[in-house]
């Protein structure tokens, strides 16, 4: 599944992702909207997110063996994906999903 | 004659980061004393001169009661900023405009946010996440933590290491003085230490200095600074080819000691699955390391043109026999020999202890070490394989053992480490779930868009470190801004986190806008424009009270625990909670739904407890809520007030995790070779020169610059830092009674020389006498004794204060991390620690070029 903006299907999803942490650096913005299929999970959107901002994004958010990065936190509509799914969640609605880098907690 | 009303409050220490428990007696409202809380789990009532101090920094008469700005505008390491009073509502909305003015490139904001002993830290942190800034420095010193972090997440699964005192027979530690003047759960371990001492424990102190440790242990080497990587290969040696001591079975089942590797350093790995393979003696077939018919891993031979892991490393080591390792370490061959014989023998490889019950491997030894073997050039591998000398024997996370804090627990929720990627053990386990420094499978390199070049550390758990060498020159590494707000904690940077000051004047001086908390002003507040007060611990509520319930809490079978800091008096009329300062500044920003979101998350808040959008919350009714969500609606605020603290027993399993943890630990780096090649092709790429010589899979003993600095002959001595137990890197300086037992004793404002070498230089007992560096020249007080290696100089403490609201502190000591030459040369490639053994000349004669830098002797 490829999503991207011009996703021109009127029954597609349009999902409003917000960057905290040290993704708005990466992205070089705070906010996107991304156009995905009816049925999509989290899974596509963040595949979608890689294709769209590249390595950069990529390597910072999806470890090498595919999974998220441990300091990587997302919410749906408010909600952890780690409690409804994780990346296989649906994407229902026209949701808002947040993906945020968390800081290292603390050093020595 | 008038009655006195007395009351005491159950509250937490403040004066380090442990976070003891503490009585306070008050008569009239006003603080009289200091007591240790005997029902408290973390210090059983213990005290030590930091704790009992506490009140005198309460009534500090320089405390810092309003907002302050600068009204000169010029900044320096000597200049003053001409305070000016202003409302609390100026400085809020100046601070919120200059956030404003970068909301569009949000990684223009630095956070400098240690504040350990307390909520401000994690508060700091979220804040500067919600807005979007990646550089959040979360951490205290340029050395401590660099490697200890991720070397026990992926070796031990939590935040730090504790050798196991109620068991352990056999003590090494190395560059550390743990139990008795430092470290995590501090007054807890210094009664766990002297009993395990008067039950026999044997205790080797392997230090450069024969301090604190040393003069407890039954016996004191002195090392040559910088070269611990070459003692541990050399042990590993002796264990593992000269006498055959290790534990198979351990190493078999527990760790990749059997992954097949090829010729080009990689495991040999199943086509299709990836997975990696393992020779299976019991039936000659080789199998995924996870197939569930492995019985027999072998430790040698090997299969599919492969070769064990554990049949490298011996082979390895092998290239580091004592005699070699004398010339290297300076310690006598027949000394090392016997200490590894010693360890090895007193591991009691194959015997087994039953606690409540079950039985577990008893492996009574530990090696431990700390920021001593941290702050080198090559800091990663001068501490890798010291812990690698607790693996091979199966010392790690079984009575007796090296034990993993924090690691695991069942109460007040359960957290527990997971293996992941290759079998081998990935995430860490944390009462908090939020994210640890982590060195493996670690990240790919990218093309640096932060200025601290993270992205060119990609096993590195923080990095702050490289701020003031990049802020010098930015475009080297393709960064053409650079930073235009820092917010900090009142913790005194510029003297603990980073090395020369010089390079931290110009890297604060090119910041146009700083606000930070403050106690008193130290010298990182010289460079504030905005100065906000900050409470003193006996007026705070904290919800996180320090490293003691968070990241180091006591291990083993003694009961974990939970408390609440909460005031003792009330707090002055013109400081206000941190928390609900900074919930003021993400309001007028616009995130403070962002920061709720993120707090929610580190505190672990649900419904129906989880802060809410729209609303405000004060300091008490946020301990409320988290105590409430935490404990149960009966155990909020009131209840921690009135009984202090919380203890949550734990069973052998969380105690004890070596054995049931469902994943391998490594003895074998496979990883750092693929991280290395991709870090070669982006440096590249960069036109960078990047030393990649520590991107290895088995540790190699490489010398720091200041080894080679002495053997050329253009240096006398390296100087390396000590503690001191009654000293917590530079706070507290300021306070009279810790000053009053830093000049009653003589070496702690002092630097120690040994005896023989410095008359060797006509310098005598109490000289004051001129100490250069490459980065510093200044005059120091001489100590001598003979309990310091010949070709060292001992420097305690963070001293050598000039800041005007710090009169006490002001020209006492010296500050050692002003002596390190702060770039690139000097940082380790892997873990970003700052070189902490520096050349020194010591002469009575001034050198060339002597500016005096600031007040001071």
């Amino acid at each position: 599944m490829n999503g991207n903006e011009d996703f021109r299907d009127q029954n597609a999803l349009a999902i409003k992702v917000r960057f905290l942490g040290d993704l708005p650096a990466v992205v070089g913005g705070r906010d996107t909207t991304v156009s995905l299929p009816q049925g999509s999970r989290v899974r596509d959107l963040v595949t979608s997110l890689c294709e769209r901002y590249g390595d950069g994004f990529r390597h910072r958010v999806v470890s090498q063996s595919g999974a998220l990065h441990h300091d990587i936190l997302i919410f749906l509509n408010g909600e952890n994906i780690d409690e409804i799914g994780e990346l296989a969640a649906r994407l229902e609605g026209n949701p808002d999903m947040e993906i945020i880098m968390l800081p290292a907690f603390e050093g020595g | 004659m008038a009655t006195t009303a007395t009351r005491w409050v159950p509250t937490t220490c403040g004066m380090c980061y442990v976070g003891c428990g503490v009585r306070v007696r008050l008569e009239d409202g006003v603080v009289r004393s200091i007591e240790g809380d005997p029902n408290h789990p973390q210090n059983r009532g213990n005290m030590c001169a930091k704790g009992k101090a506490g009140v005198m920094s309460l009534y500090n008469p320089r405390r810092v009661q309003a907002p302050l700005k600068r009204t000169n505008p010029n900044k320096g390491l000597r200049v003053d900023p001409a305070w000016q009073e202003i409302s609390w509502e100026e400085a809020l909305s100046t601070i919120a405009a200059k956030l404003q003015e970068i909301h569009d490139d949000p990684k223009k904001l630095y956070v400098q946010s240690w504040e350990s002993s307390g909520d401000l830290h994690t508060w700091l942190l979220n804040l500067g996440s919600a807005f979007g800034s990646p550089h959040l420095n979360n951490n205290a010193s340029p050395t401590c933590g660099k490697v200890i972090h991720p070397v026990e997440f992926f070796s031990g699964g939590g935040f730090h290491q504790q050798p196991d005192l109620h068991y352990c027979q056999y003590l090494i530690l190395v560059g550390t003085q743990f139990g008795i003047a430092t470290r995590g759960a501090f007054n807890h371990m210094l009664r766990d230490m002297a009993d395990a001492r008067a039950r026999g424990m044997k205790l080797v102190a392997i230090d450069p200095i024969g301090a604190f440790a040393a003069s407890k242990a039954n016996e004191w080497v002195p090392i040559r600074p910088g070269t611990d990587t070459a003692l541990a290969l050399s042990m590993l040696h002796v264990l593992l080819n000269e006498l055959g001591i290790y534990d198979a079975e351990y190493l078999k089942h527990h760790t990749n000691a059997p992954y097949l590797v090829g010729p080009d350093g990689r495991y040999v790995r199943e086509a299709g699955s990836g997975k990696p393979l393992i020779f299976d003696a019991a039936d000659d077939q080789v199998k995924r390391h996870d197939d569930p018919t492995l019985r027999d891993p072998a430790l040698t031979g090997g299969g599919q043109g492969g070769r064990p892991t554990f049949e490298l490393l011996r082979e390895h080591v092998a290239q580091y026999p004592p005699e070699r390792t004398e010339e290297i370490t300076t310690i006598p061959a027949k000394t090392l020999r016997r200490i590894a014989r010693e360890f090895g023998e007193a591991a009691s490889i194959g015997s087994t202890i039953r606690i409540d019950g079950v039985e577990l491997p008893y492996r009574p030894v530990c090696v431990d070490w700390a920021k001593g073997s941290q702050g080198h050039k090559h800091g990663f591998h001068q501490c890798w394989p010291l812990k690698l000398l607790n693996i091979v024997v199966g010392a790690v996370n079984v009575p007796g053992g090296i034990l993993s804090t924090a690691a695991a627990g069942k109460k007040p929720h359960r957290w527990w480490p997971e293996g992941g990627t290759d079998g081998m053990l990935e995430k860490g386990g944390n009462v908090m779930p939020v994210p640890h420094p982590k060195a493996f499978p670690g990240r790919t390199p990218t093309k640096p868009i932060r200025l601290d070049l993270a992205e060119l550390f990609p096993l590195a758990p923080h990095f702050g470190t490289l701020l003031p060498i990049t802020a010098q020159n930015g475009e080297r590494y393709g960064l053409s801004y650079g930073m235009t707000v820092m917010l900090h904690s009142p913790v005194n940077s510029l003297f603990s986190s980073f090395g020369d000051h010089k390079m931290v004047e110009s890297f604060y001086r090119s910041i146009p806008f700083i606000a930070g908390f403050a106690v008193e002003i130290n010298e990182t507040n010289l460079f504030d424009d905005i100065i906000l007060p900050f409470p003193h611990y006996l007026e705070r509520f904290d919800f996180t009270t320090g490293t003691g319930t968070r990241s180091i809490p006591i291990c083993g079978m003694d009961d974990y625990y939970w408390t609440v800091r909460h005031p003792a008096v009330e707090l002055p009329k013109g400081i206000r909670h941190p928390q609900e300062v900074i919930m003021e500044i993400a309001d007028r920003v616009g995130i403070l739904s962002d920061l709720y979101r993120l707090i929610n998350h580190a505190f672990r808040l649900k419904e129906p407890y989880a802060l809410q959008p729209g609303q405000r919350y004060s300091a008490p009714a946020l301990m409320d809520v988290m105590t409430r969500c935490w404990f149960g609606e009966e155990r909020g605020l009131p209840w921690f007030q009135e009984n202090g603290v919380i203890r949550l027993s734990r069973d052998v399993e969380e105690a004890y995790i070596g054995r049931s943890l469902h994943a391998r630990i490594p003895i074998y780096l496979e990883h750092f070779l693929d991280r290395g090649e991709e870090l070669r092709e982006v440096t590249s790429q960069m036109g960078l020169e990047w030393d990649l010589s520590d991107y290895k899979p088995l540790s190699e003993w490489m010398p720091c610059p200041s080894y080679d600095a002495l053997r050329k002959g253009q240096y006398d001595f390296i100087a390396v830092h000590y503690k001191l137990p009654y000293v917590y890197g530079a706070f507290a300086n300021e306070n009279p009674w810790i000053n009053e037992l830093c000049e009653s004793i003589p070496y702690a404002y002092s630097v120690l020389v040994n005896a023989d070498a410095a008359r060797a230089k006509g310098i005598q007992e109490g000289d004051v006498v001129w100490l250069e560096t490459p980065a510093a020249k200044m005059t120091v007080k001489v100590t001598l004794t003979q309990c310091i290696h010949p070709e060292v100089v001992g420097i305690a403490g963070h001293f050598g204060h000039w800041s005007p609201g710090m009169p006490i502190a002001q020209g006492k000591g010296v500050n050692f991390n002003s002596l390190l030459p702060t770039d690139m040369e000097h940082i380790d490639k892997i873990s970003t620690a700052l070189d902490h053994c520096v050349p020194v000349k010591l002469s009575h004669t001034p050198p060339r070029g002597y500016i005096k830098p600031y007040f001071g002797p």
